[in-house]
């Protein structure tokens, strides 16, 4: 292999790059909002992220979606790119409190507006929102709904979401805010499914055979709520009543069936709606008008409204009397 | 080719053949340069914001998580092995520098806090010990390499997640009463506008070029992954070989997994997750044989620098998650193939001549 051929052959590679380059095409003059989710395989995220994204190109922006997969250091790169690419809003779901306030600080300091959805971070007046569900408020809507179809009686499994979740930790509070005014209901059994269908789906079965006394399961997220109504229903048990949290397609469906109790609707969609208002908003008056933290108020679904609610949604109005 | 062709000589049929073959083995050689050109010009004429300053120092800081990763299990690979516990050892070794920082060293009930230097140097140092006790059970006890850094992957990020019992560390930047201020500097520091990690990558590259081509350990590397038996005949001390190669690949991976804590002023105990598969992708992609005994650091410095502008190039467009992962796949495939049929190439050149 002679180096006398590699000269010419690296020289017209590097020229041909210099003049793309220099050419530079689709420039697009619209302001990019970049709207990162923790995962593109979840029916909530994916609800979050649509919402998102059709709400800023309804407002006339460019949007691009993507994922960590709640990896920081994944969140962190495609940060680096969106600072790289001069987007002009972030509307983020985080991959941790704590590991996220880098990254975040350095897409602020670049100049990006920074919106995070669904999860705080442990900082404040780095980003110019951070909108949550009513995490705690919601859990404690459950726990009461759960005590009054259990009748204030009775023994009950708690199955709790990844420990080293702040909402894991949040619902479960909520929950025992509710469930601890009633001293003759006993938890039985607490193990953490990390949010996961089947390993609550495993959980629950083990749980069903040390207390086959069992009168409700009560969930940190619906995905494992259905994993225990799986367990429930392979055990062909008397009724069950299993409550979840989130207000997933699944989750109504069952409810409508009848075979899960209730679920907490997280209102993703609206939340998503109101980052991107927000934002649209700071880019045109300078100002959202709103304090950094939001906490939007979560709502109790069941068999008697269930049909009001599509994905992470209320889709039709409160009806009287409710 | 080693014959001068002059430009006046008339082109008879079988010359023209002959330069037509040198040719595309030039090209088949030089592949992967080739496949990092191709991406460049592809996704700067694709998106104006690709070929500025400030992306192509984010993409090289990018890069340099993969390369000093690849960089640093390429002398696993190329003396026969693999080390499937770098993901992990970068997790663990962000812990322990988190915990060392955060909680500090626990004497007789108080916590004593070391300074960040040598929090580093400890960190790094357990990369090196998990890579040796990786060497121990691949030549002690001849548990294949795919099994027992198997291993070390789960023990590793089962040890990570303990230290903390699954939590974050948050705010590794230190505290001056304690003394151990500057950790973050690892990620974030710039020298000379360039960031310190794409310096890293630059100074352990070169070192591990220098090691691999100029010394006879790197031989004896290459030896050990030719030919295991006959380099045992040659009075090669292969086992001690083998151990220093996973202790290479430990140490990288461990500074991997602090320049990402530095980063992020954070250690997480999942972080690095999968990252031994991009390592591997990057080596294979710079051509060196899954096999052992074939292979250079420059190709997989360039294979990492493919798979990162990849990376980078695809978020930048906008292209789906899901797209993404199918075009690595399909990258890596792509090389290897050519990487085979330039094999086979080469077997007819030399036939041919």
């Amino acid at each position: 292999m002679s180096p006398r051929m590699l000269t010419p052959f690296v020289l017209g590679l590097l020229s041909a790059l210099l003049l793309v380059a220099c050419r530079g095409n689709t420039v697009s003059h619209r302001k990019l909002v970049e709207v990162i989710v923790p995962s593109q395989d979840n029916p909530y995220f994916q609800a979050e992220a649509a919402a998102a994204a059709a709400r800023a190109r309804e407002l006339g922006y460019d949007v691009r979606i993507d994922a960590h997969n709640d990896d920081p250091y994944t969140q962190d790169n495609l940060i680096d790119v969106a600072i790289a690419s001069n987007a002009s809003v972030l509307i983020l779901d985080n991959a941790g409190a704590d590991a996220s306030i880098s990254a975040v600080r350095r897409a602020a300091k670049a100049g990006i507006a920074c919106f995070l959805i669904d999860r705080e971070i442990r900082a404040s007046n780095i980003a110019k929102a951070q909108i949550v569900a009513d995490n705690l408020g919601g859990a404690e809507l459950l726990g009461k709904r759960f005590a009054d179809v259990l009748g204030g009686r009775g023994t009950y499994a708690e199955l709790l979401g990844r420990e080293s979740d702040t909402n894991a930790q949040l619902r479960n509070s909520g929950f025992h805010l509710s469930l601890d005014k009633y001293p003759q209901l006993i938890r039985v059994a607490a193990q953490s499914a990390n949010w996961s269908q089947s390993e609550a789906f495993q959980r629950t079965e083990t749980i069903l055979q040390a207390h086959n006394d069992l009168n409700g399961i009560i969930a940190g997220n619906d995905t494992m709520a259905l994993g225990a109504l799986a367990a429930v229903k392979n055990d062909r048990r008397k009724k069950m009543t299993i409550v979840g949290f989130d207000g997933s397609p699944d989750a109504l469906s069952a409810i409508r069936e009848g075979t899960l109790d209730a679920t907490i609707l997280q209102p993703a969609v609206k939340i998503a709606v109101l980052a991107v208002d927000e934002a649209d908003r700071l880019i045109k008056t300078g100002t959202t008008g709103l304090p950094e933290r939001q906490w939007v108020p979560c709502e109790l679904v069941t068999r008697q409204n269930v049909d009001e609610f599509g994905a992470f949604q209320r889709t039709k109005p409160k009806q009287a009397g409710e | 080719m080693n014959e001068v062709m002059s430009p006046l000589s008339p082109p008879s049929p079988l010359r023209a053949g002959a330069a037509w073959r040198s040719t595309a083995a030039l090209l088949l050689k030089l592949r992967s340069l080739l496949a990092l050109a191709i991406l460049v010009l592809f996704f700067s004429s694709m998106t104006s914001s690709f070929l500025t300053a400030n992306n192509l120092s984010i993409l090289a800081k990018h890069v340099a998580i993969t390369a000093l990763l690849a960089v640093g299990t390429s002398f696993v690979i190329l003396a026969g092995g693999i080390d499937l516990s770098l993901g992990s050892v970068a997790g663990l070794s962000g812990m322990i520098a988190g915990y060392l920082l955060v909680d500090g060293m626990r004497f007789a009930g108080a916590p004593h806090f070391l300074p960040a230097w040598l929090v580093i140097l400890l960190s790094l140092a357990c990369g090196g010990i998990v890579g040796w006790v990786n060497g121990i059970l691949v030549t002690r006890f001849s548990i294949p390499p795919f099994i027992a850094t198997l291993g070390t992957l789960y023990v590793g990020r089962g040890a990570a997640l303990l230290i903390s019992n699954g939590r974050t560390f948050p705010d590794l930047a230190g505290d001056a009463a304690r003394h151990n201020t500057g950790f973050p500097l690892l990620g974030q520091a710039y020298l000379a506008g360039i960031p310190l990690p794409v310096w890293l990558m630059a100074m352990l590259a070169f070192l591990a070029w220098l090691l691999a081509s100029k010394t006879p350990f790197g031989r004896h590397v290459y030896a050990v992954g030719g030919n295991e038996r006959a380099a045992l005949l040659c009075g090669i001390a292969v086992s001690r070989v083998k151990i220093w190669t996973y202790i290479i690949s430990g140490f990288c991976a461990a500074l991997v997994g602090l320049i990402i804590a530095g980063q992020l002023e954070a250690a997480h105990p999942a972080t690095g997750q999968s990252f031994e598969l991009n390592a591997i992708a990057a080596v294979v992609l710079g051509g060196t044989s899954l096999i052992g005994g074939r292979g250079s650091i420059g190709g997989s410095l360039v294979g990492a620098f493919v798979i990162g502008v990849l990376a980078d190039g695809l978020v930048m467009l906008g292209v789906s998650e899901f797209w993404q992962m199918v075009i690595k796949g399909v990258v890596i495939i792509l090389a290897v193939g050519i990487d085979q049929l330039q094999n086979r190439f080469q077997l007819r050149l030399q036939e041919s001549r």
